[in-house]
């Protein structure tokens, strides 16, 4: 095509050239950014947390007055929740994954290293926990009755066995079957002895931000046989029977509350529900961008229609004489096809630059990732490509411009 | 060259109808130099805007170098206007974001030529108008004697063999206009033929032959050396009754 | 004459309703965008308490591991809360002229009433200077002074809607509430009190809802209540509740108020001298670094803004820029487009100055004709905003100031964006038009 002619043409009038041009780059960076982030947290949610979540919901009990028996209350809430038709399991637990509240713990792996740098998110269970969370256990055992104790919360001794995630072993011992293998969490304290692997258990605050460097550091968890009511509170886990999760939330709230009355049952949330809450701002921040991209696509679309028109409009007699000198109407749509994308190329050649501009600003403010190229390169087509399809009626407008008006004077 | 026969056209707005041509018939033979004059509103304009392919017209039958224009389409028109007819407008109608070089390739663009050809031609025609040296120069930098004499170039680049003129000196004062009416009488000398549309009679007495044009017919005309011209075995009258 | 410029304004809206539509809607979305996220930047960012805020210091000193700084993002910063040990020696020192320690208690309340339900409840365990120091608004009676803090006073007092549950909002002073199997008089009933920030517990949630009810924190110690909210420890504390209140945990919030910045400065070398001491006895392994930001300083380095909020108003104002630069080009469509109109009224004798207000006033329409529709838009965008983040619901909303500042972005906006296209119109020489015309 003729793009010297046609970019001899736009110098001439800078201006429009300038604007149109400014607002692509500012687009593309935009866009090309916004993306990026918006990748990166469907990533985040997307994260499968270990355990089944379709079926289960937490629910707490906080008892009151001098009488209150929690060991009591956890032997015989467990034996009421297992015993209930439409429950497939449930257990004692402290916290669930991406509930945002739970324990962590430091790791050293001798006596002497000095800055545990493993932190470690903790949970607390019985020996039918593994099948209520729904795990995968991938290596050695499962605790036994008899291995369960209770815990207060302000103890510091520890049991000396644990179960711990496939991540967690993978980062103490590379390449190593962790099981049987021992670290410390007091270190004037006998260690702790690995006897299971669970394939995958995320901490309650999946979103930790990494400094570690260890993409894994939101899989560090670890499970230990203790009961640990917080005061007077003790908190389950249910597992319904596929499908009568939310019949069942119901049915035990009611049914804990009428088991004894000097306690509050609440905090009855499904997993679902938690999951939800936890990716809450993720997912508004995912929502906000996508229609910060659309309206800008289509804001940056209408702006080129319109100068297109003016052009159009302003060029009728330039049009008109083109055609008395021969031009076909496809020569007159291809010149206005080719025009534009003449300045979606300038543009999105300023837009790159801008882009990694806007993404330094995010690296440096926001300890973001730097952008992979393909983003900029996927923001450069959809530009290319609404460029064209927004210049197309005009051009076709254009392109119907009679002939004979090169003859009208003036 | 060019041969309308009882070619009409006619306006239609709303309610009212216009009769720009009726009953109008022509016959430009090649190399003949002819001057359309009329007062205003005659239908000259619209006969040139039919004649170089601009406009459709309503009736009647209209041959370009024996083609016959009726049922081509646009593509197929454009073409022949590129190919065979060169355009001189009263306003110049150069695109005043491109240089003088680049005006004058714009037809040739159209024609596909290669851009050998291209500088060539475009070279030689702005020599032609004794504007070689300004190539580069845009047209709000020159007068406007020196933006026809481009006009012209630009016309006359792809080498057709008629050359349609619209007012071409009617912007033009008259030391200008002398010189382009020179030009193009030198260009009809050299083979092209010519049609001149003007209202100056002084201006139309210097083509080979006048045609008046009164309320979209043709009223008065030179006499025509061969009124008979034995074509598609028919005989044809360039003339009213 | 501004008059005549206006009704030219409209009227030359109404000539070309394609392109004024563009135009205005362009302005409207840009307008809408930016505000949306401003306002909820400018309320999250709003200092809660502007009438003492700078007096107001929260108490930070350096009691982490020696080994690893607490906040790993940047090192330079104090652990955000203080133990137990420390807490209770500054309040005994009594240095600032008042002087709250804090932490977050969650107890069941067992109304008297059958009727009601026991529900669990959240609430405040403090010093008496709390009410004073916060300037907490009092429907009925007071808090409690430092005796009653002292001797482990059982009294309390209670939020406007805990009142409301429990004694239908009449007036309760001297009335008892059981809380967790303890029996409180109560001393005070809040006014409605609910700072759009909860300033002071960050740590627990910037946007959490204020405390149902405040009791003496020696009663709460007394009790040994847990705190609800955030525990850290880098240390293994002894047995028991003893044990934990003598470790190197931080739990607590301590804030004190300072009058002017010569108290200040002596209240910081108190605290320095305090942990030179402490150093003595082995503790505070790390190297001193007391600080006591004010309640602006203490939001700002708790990132109550967050970085989604302070990305999304980078990018609104981005997408307004886009906006703007949009508008520029469709008006200097728009003013090219009228360049015969523009030529007649030079040659009928305008001036350029003239016809500059004209464009500018007419600028000025699209920008007034934009924000009406952008304040709508932007009320509609806080409205999803409070959807998208359930705890934006007392920041995402539109006050006074922000409507005058969406109407006015929008005309500035749009006459700066009239500026160019409107120099442009006023180069057009009145003869040169007229000619072709």
């Amino acid at each position: 095509m003729e793009f010297r002619p046609i970019l001899s043409a736009l110098m001439r009038s800078k201006v429009a050239l300038v604007l149109i041009g400014l607002q692509i780059a500012l687009t593309l960076a935009i866009v090309s950014n916004a993306l990026f982030i918006i990748n990166q947290r469907i990533e985040n949610m997307g994260r499968a947390s270990g355990m089944n979540e379709a079926d289960t919901f937490m629910i707490s009990s906080l008892g009151f007055g001098a009488g209150y028996d929690v060991k009591n209350a956890y032997a015989e809430d467990l034996a009421t929740l297992r015993g209930m038709p439409g429950v497939a399991n449930a257990a004692p637990i402290l916290t669930v994954p991406m509930s945002q509240s739970g324990w962590s713990e430091g790791i050293s792996l001798t006596t002497t290293q000095q800055n545990s740098d493993v932190g470690v998110a903790m949970y607390f269970i019985d020996e039918q926990g593994l099948d209520t969370y729904g795990l995968k256990l991938v290596g050695g055992r499962n605790f036994t009755a008899d291995e369960i104790t209770h815990r207060d919360v302000r103890s510091t001794s520890w049991p000396n066995i644990v179960m711990i995630t496939k991540a967690l072993g993978e980062r103490l011992w590379p390449g190593q079957n962790a099981v049987g293998k021992q670290f410390y969490l007091d270190q004037e304290k006998p260690p702790l002895t690995v006897i299971g692997v669970v394939d995958r258990l995320i901490m309650p605050w999946p979103n930790i931000s990494n400094r570690s460097g260890d993409k894994n550091a939101y899989e560090f968890s670890m499970m230990v046989p203790q009961m640990v009511p917080f005061g007077l509170q003790t908190r389950y886990l249910v597992r319904a029977e596929p499908g009568r999760v939310t019949e069942l939330v119901k049915a035990v709230e009611a049914k804990l509350a009428q088991t004894n009355t000097s306690r509050i049952v609440r905090e009855a949330r499904t997993l679902t529900e938690i999951r939800a809450e936890c990716y809450r701002s993720d997912r508004a921040m995912l929502i906000i961008l996508i229609a910060v991209i659309v309206a800008l696509l289509s804001i940056t679309a209408l702006g080129i229609v319109g100068m297109a028109s003016f052009w159009v409009t302003q060029r009728t007699k330039q049009i008109g004489t083109r055609r008395a000198l021969g031009a076909t109407r496809g020569n007159i749509l291809r010149y206005f096809l080719t025009e534009n994308f003449v300045i979606t190329t300038i543009g999105l050649a300023l837009g790159a630059v801008l882009t990694y501009g806007v993404n330094l600003w995010l690296m440096q403010a926001y300890s973001a990732q730097r952008l992979p190229v393909l983003y900029l390169v996927g923001g450069m087509i959809a530009l290319w490509l609404l460029g064209q399809l927004a210049v197309f009626g005009p051009a076709t407008r254009a392109s119907r411009v009679p002939p004979a008006v090169a003859t009208r004077s003036v | 060259m060019l041969k309308m026969n009882h070619l009409s056209k006619v306006y239609r707005t709303h309610m009212i109808e216009t009769h720009a041509l009726r009953d109008f018939s022509i016959h430009v033979r090649e190399g003949e130099f002819v001057a359309v004059t009329g007062p205003s509103g005659s239908g000259k304009t619209t006969f040139l805007n039919i004649a170089g392919l601009l406009e459709e017209f309503s009736g009647g039958e209209f041959f370009i170098d024996g083609v016959s224009v009726s049922g081509l389409g646009d593509d197929a028109r454009s073409r022949l206007r590129n190919e065979k007819i060169g355009f001189i407008f009263q306003g110049f109608n150069l695109i005043p974001d491109l240089n003088l070089f680049d005006n004058v390739d714009v037809p040739l663009r159209y024609r596909g030529f290669s851009a050998a050809d291209r500088k060539r031609r475009i070279e030689e025609n702005l020599a032609r108008v004794g504007l070689a040296s300004r190539m580069k120069h845009f047209p709000s930098e020159l007068s406007g004697g020196q933006q026809q004499r481009v006009a012209i170039a630009r016309a006359l680049a792809g080498s057709p063999r008629l050359l349609l003129a619209d007012e071409p000196t009617g912007n033009l004062d008259s030391l200008m206009a002398r010189g382009v009416m020179e030009l193009l009488e030198e260009i009809n000398r050299q083979g092209t033929t010519i049609i001149m549309v003007t209202h100056d009679p002084e201006l139309a007495a210097r083509a080979q032959r006048n045609v008046h044009v009164i309320d979209g017919q043709v009223t008065d005309f030179d006499e025509e050396p061969r009124l008979r011209v034995p074509e598609n075995g028919r005989d044809t009258v360039a003339t009213t009754a | 004459m501004f008059s005549y410029y206006l009704q030219l304004g409209f009227h030359s809206l109404k000539r070309n309703p394609v392109l004024t539509l563009l135009m205005v809607l362009g302005i409207a979305i840009g307008i809408g965008a930016s505000m949306t996220s401003l306002t909820v930047f400018h309320v999250m960012g709003s200092d809660p308490i502007p009438w003492k805020s700078d007096k107001l210091h929260y108490v930070q000193m350096d009691s982490w591991d020696p080994n690893r700084a607490y906040d790993d993002d940047d090192q330079s910063m104090p652990p955000d809360q203080v133990t137990y040990r420390d807490a209770v020696a500054l309040i005994e020192a009594g240095k600032a002229d008042r002087q709250a320690v804090m932490y977050k208690v969650a107890w069941p309340v067992q109304p008297e009433n059958r009727d009601i339900k026991p529900f669990q409840s959240l609430g405040r365990a403090t010093s008496g200077d709390f009410f004073a120091l916060f300037d907490t608004p009092f429907e009925y009676g007071n808090g409690w002074d430092r005796a009653q803090d002292k001797e482990h006073a059982r009294v309390v007092v209670l939020a406007r809607e805990t009142n409301e549950k429990l004694f239908g909002g009449q007036n309760s002073v001297g009335k008892r509430v059981r809380l967790n199997d303890v029996e409180y008089s109560v001393v005070g009933v809040l006014k409605e009190w609910k700072p759009k920030i909860k300033y002071y517990d960050l740590t627990n949630g910037s946007f959490s809802d204020p405390e149902e009810f405040f009791v003496p924190f020696n009663t709460a110690i007394e009790l040994k209540t847990p705190a609800a909210g955030n525990n850290n420890c880098w240390k293994n504390s002894a047995e028991g509740w003893e044990g934990y209140l003598e470790s190197e945990c931080i739990w607590l919030q301590m804030w004190v108020e300072l009058e002017n910045a010569t108290r200040t400065a002596e209240y910081h070398s108190f605290l320095d001298n305090y942990v030179a001491e402490q150093k003595k006895l082995g503790r505070f392994p790390r190297p001193v670094n007391n600080r006591l930001p004010d309640v602006n300083q203490w939001m700002k380095d708790n990132r109550v803004v967050s970085r989604d909020v302070e990305i999304q108003l980078g990018l609104s104002f981005a997408f307004l820029v886009v906006c703007l630069v949009n508008t520029i080009g469709l008006l200097l469509a728009k003013f090219m487009r009228k360049t015969g109109e523009i030529g007649l009224r030079r040659a009928l004798g305008a001036s350029k100055p003239q016809l500059f207000m004209q464009h500018i006033v007419e600028s000025g329409v699209i920008g007034i004709s934009g924000g009406l529709i952008g304040l709508l838009l932007t009320w509609l965008g806080l409205m999803a905003v409070r959807g998208l983040y359930d705890y934006f619901d007392s920041v995402a909303r539109l006050d006074w100031p922000m409507v005058l500042a969406t109407i006015g972005l929008s005309i500035v906006a749009s006459i700066l964006a009239g500026l160019y296209p409107t120099w442009r119109a006023c180069q057009i020489a009145p003869a040169a038009q007229l000619k072709t015309q």
